[in-house]
């Protein structure tokens, strides 16, 4: 009796065993802050390709973005490193110099990386080699709220195109009102992307000099200090950056809010009054022409111990159709080619979300990201922000604090 | 037979009277073994390493110490950590006041030492939020001032170079006087009011009795509240990550918001274990001399 039980316990275990078939692969996959948003979305693309692949699952964990860089080192240093991991451009970069993710020049192949547009594929870019497989792009976007526009007797159907016309409207808006204008996006070392947006180069084409103290570079920074001084937007704008600006738009304090579209949905869920007299438009390019393409990338660390699937399900995440459909969800900016050939993104529309959008679609294939990669990236950016903080609170001239800057780079570099 | 039985009980209570405290201690000293020795220890050995958590360590020997040597940013972050320690004098006497006038006026208000206990409670996060707000440009302080007519202009408190450590430092000053307040509450309660009976008599005013009574009588606990808020002044960051993120032009810099961004921003982390050696041994330092300097007091003393 006890005998043949144990028989049909075992011949029931050795059953289960067969059944679960070939090897798993488990494939952990790390994303940014899409829970609870996107968890649907991302969901299905797990299920499907798991369905596709019967030897690989998928473990899906979503991560906050302040905590993913930490998170990240305590998984690989604790041996149990995710295999595909999303990181901004900036934490890609800092991990490929810390020798932490996977080439992916070398694992992806020539036809599969065609797909991408060639710009923003070089998002992360170091030393010649690529770390990340872009995912979606977040251009800044212009938001404006109407009444204030309305009440500083701007034209709301006319927001500024230009950063020209951006810096105007501000000023006009914070004389006429007595609210802020806009708190440009020169916090940290944010006033890089300013320069390059300006069409001014940071580094020398090799990459081995710093250039930024130019006569160009000095006007563009004094005009800034200029306005600082003047109280044309806020003292905070330098330490709490693009959250601050969110909260002060939110609050029906700040007229202008030039960001990722994605904290709109902040401005909806904080103040819905806000929101409703908010209007979005392109942003307004600096004299360079050149828009930001903020990339989110898929990268691969190397202590993944399943890169080959790793690779390929990242390939497949960012693939035409999965890209497009994610697109549709929220204002983000395909990586491929395929997906942005898609009429949504050529069709112009009536409202100024639709043409924004099609204006950013426009750039995908000649704008890229403007992070600055360079070796020794926290030293040189430490430098830089305090040059640029020393130039606003009038502790040297704008001339002085990027000599200074420009000088501790070449050092270094 | 019998005499060795008598012989083996007699020793064993004896193994046991000694083994007992030790088993006693055991959890603990496990505890602070695995979680406090061992990290220090390794914290310390890693200073002389190069180490990123990705790569294995490199050994560097004193090459991390030298760098700091020459590295502005450290002494921009000693410096602000160093004149944080003005908050301690200011804390400790306001403490001691507040604790004076607890204990006398307010015996049995029990809400009253609540209220002053109830900072210490609240999350530094909120607590910094909070103090953000109210130093905003269009903040309650700047708003009162104004009404008083103080100030011409709004002070940027918070974005001011020259005024943004001092502002911090009232926060660290604001959270932490209750809980110092009841470690004087407790020193109070310690000391009979038989001295201030005499001292009475003898002729002591309220100023004397304050100076030359209590104060002295309060000196165990003095020792230990300055020691204490002397360690956390120079190993501030919350208050500053929250409220100012180090800024403005490294006005706010501490030594442990240096370390922070070195091990967890730069991926150095034998540098940022340097960095938290030569902490140490500052503190370490300010310690000592502290004790040296506030050891005699006490009833014992009397």
């Amino acid at each position: 009796m006890t005998r043949s039980l144990v028989a049909l316990v075992m011949a029931l275990l050795l059953a289960s065993g067969v059944a679960r078939a070939a090897p798993q692969a488990r494939v952990e996959f790390w994303t940014i802050s899409l829970q609870p948003f996107f968890t649907g979305y991302i969901q299905g693309l797990i299920n499907r390709y798991e369905h596709d692949h019967p030897g690989v699952a998928i473990r899906w964990i979503d991560v906050p973005a302040q905590a993913i860089d930490q998170k990240l080192l305590a998984a690989i240093a604790g041996g149990v490193s995710p295999d595909v991991v999303n990181l901004n451009t900036e934490g890609a970069l800092r991990l490929a110099q810390a020798h932490a993710l996977a080439d992916l020049d070398a694992a992806v192949p020539p036809a599969a990386r065609a797909r991408y547009f060639p710009n923003i594929w070089g998002a992360t870019r170091y030393l010649g080699r690529v770390y990340g497989i872009p995912w979606y792009v977040v251009p800044n976007v212009l938001a404006y709220n109407r009444a204030l526009f309305r009440r500083a007797g701007l034209d709301p159907a006319h927001p500024p195109a230009s950063e020209e016309a951006f810096i105007q409207a501000a000023t006009a808006i914070k004389e006429r009102t007595g609210v802020y204008g806009f708190m440009p996006n020169v916090d940290g070392i944010r006033f890089l992307r300013v320069f390059q947006e300006d069409g001014l180069p940071i580094l020398s084409p090799d990459g081995h000099r710093a250039v930024f103290n130019g006569p160009d570079h000095v006007r563009v920074l004094a005009r800034y200090v200029a306005l600082f001084a003047r109280d044309v937007f806020p003292r905070d704008t330098l330490q709490r950056g693009y959250l601050g600006a969110t909260e002060r738009y939110a609050a029906g304090q700040l007229a202008m809010l030039t960001t990722g579209p994605q904290f709109l949905l902040r401005v909806r869920t904080d103040s819905p009054d806000v929101y409703r007299d908010t209007a979005v438009a392109p942003y307004p390019l600096g004299r360079g022409r050149i828009l930001d393409l903020p990339t989110m990338s898929l990268a691969v660390p190397l202590a993944s111990r399943h890169r080959p699937e790793a690779v390929e399900f990242a390939l497949f995440v960012t693939n035409d159709p999965n890209q497009l459909a994610f697109c549709h969800l929220v204002v983000i900016f395909p990586s491929t080619r395929g997906a942005a050939a898609d009429p949504y993104f050529t069709r112009g529309g009536a409202t100024p979300e639709e043409r924004a959008r099609v204006i950013a679609a426009r750039e995908l294939g000649s704008a890229r990201d403007l992070t600055v990669a360079v070796p020794h990236s926290d030293d040189l950016f430490r430098v830089f922000r305090e040059a640029v903080e020393r130039a606003f609170f009038g502790r040297m001239t704008p001339q002085q604090a990027l000599d200074w800057a420009v000088g501790e780079w070449n050092g270094k570099l | 037979m019998e005499r060795q039985a008598v012989a083996r009980s007699r020793r064993a209570p004896a193994i046991r009277r000694i083994l007992t405290p030790y088993l006693f201690l055991l959890p603990a000293l496990g505890l602070l073994a695995a979680f406090t020795f061992y990290p220090v220890a390794l914290g310390t050995v890693l200073s002389l390493f190069e180490y990123n958590v990705i790569a294995p360590p490199r050994f560097a020997g004193l090459a991390n110490f030298r760098a700091l040597w020459s590295d502005r940013y450290f002494w921009i972050a000693l410096e602000n950590s160093v004149t944080y320690l003005a908050v301690v004098p200011v804390l400790q006497g306001c403490a001691i006041l507040l604790a004076l006038w607890v204990h006398r006026s307010a015996r049995g208000l029990g809400w009253l030492r609540a209220a002053y206990y109830l900072p210490v409670v609240t999350s530094i996060v909120v607590v910094g939020m909070l103090w953000r707000w109210l130093y905003d440009d269009a903040g309650l302080v700047n708003y009162l001032l104004l009404q008083l007519r103080l100030l011409h202009g709004p002070v940027h408190w918070l974005s001011d170079p020259g005024i943004a450590l001092y502002a911090v430092m009232f926060v660290t000053l604001w959270k932490g006087l209750g809980y110092y307040m009841v470690i004087y509450l407790a020193g109070l309660e310690a000391i009979p009011p038989t001295f201030a009976e005499a001292a009475a008599i003898d002729g002591a005013g309220p100023a004397q009795q304050l100076w030359r009574v209590t104060l002295p009588l309060l000196r165990p606990s003095i020792l230990l509240a300055t020691t204490l808020s002397a360690i956390s002044a120079l190993r501030v960051f919350e208050e500053v990550y929250v409220m100012t993120g180090g800024g403005p032009i490294y006005a706010t810099y501490t030594m442990f918001y240096y370390m922070f961004d070195q091990a967890f921003g730069a991926l150095h982390l034998g540098y940022a274990a340097a960095i938290g050696v030569v902490l140490a041994a500052v503190t370490i330092g300010l310690s000592v001399a502290n004790f040296k300097l506030l050891r005699e007091g006490g009833l014992a003393y009397y």
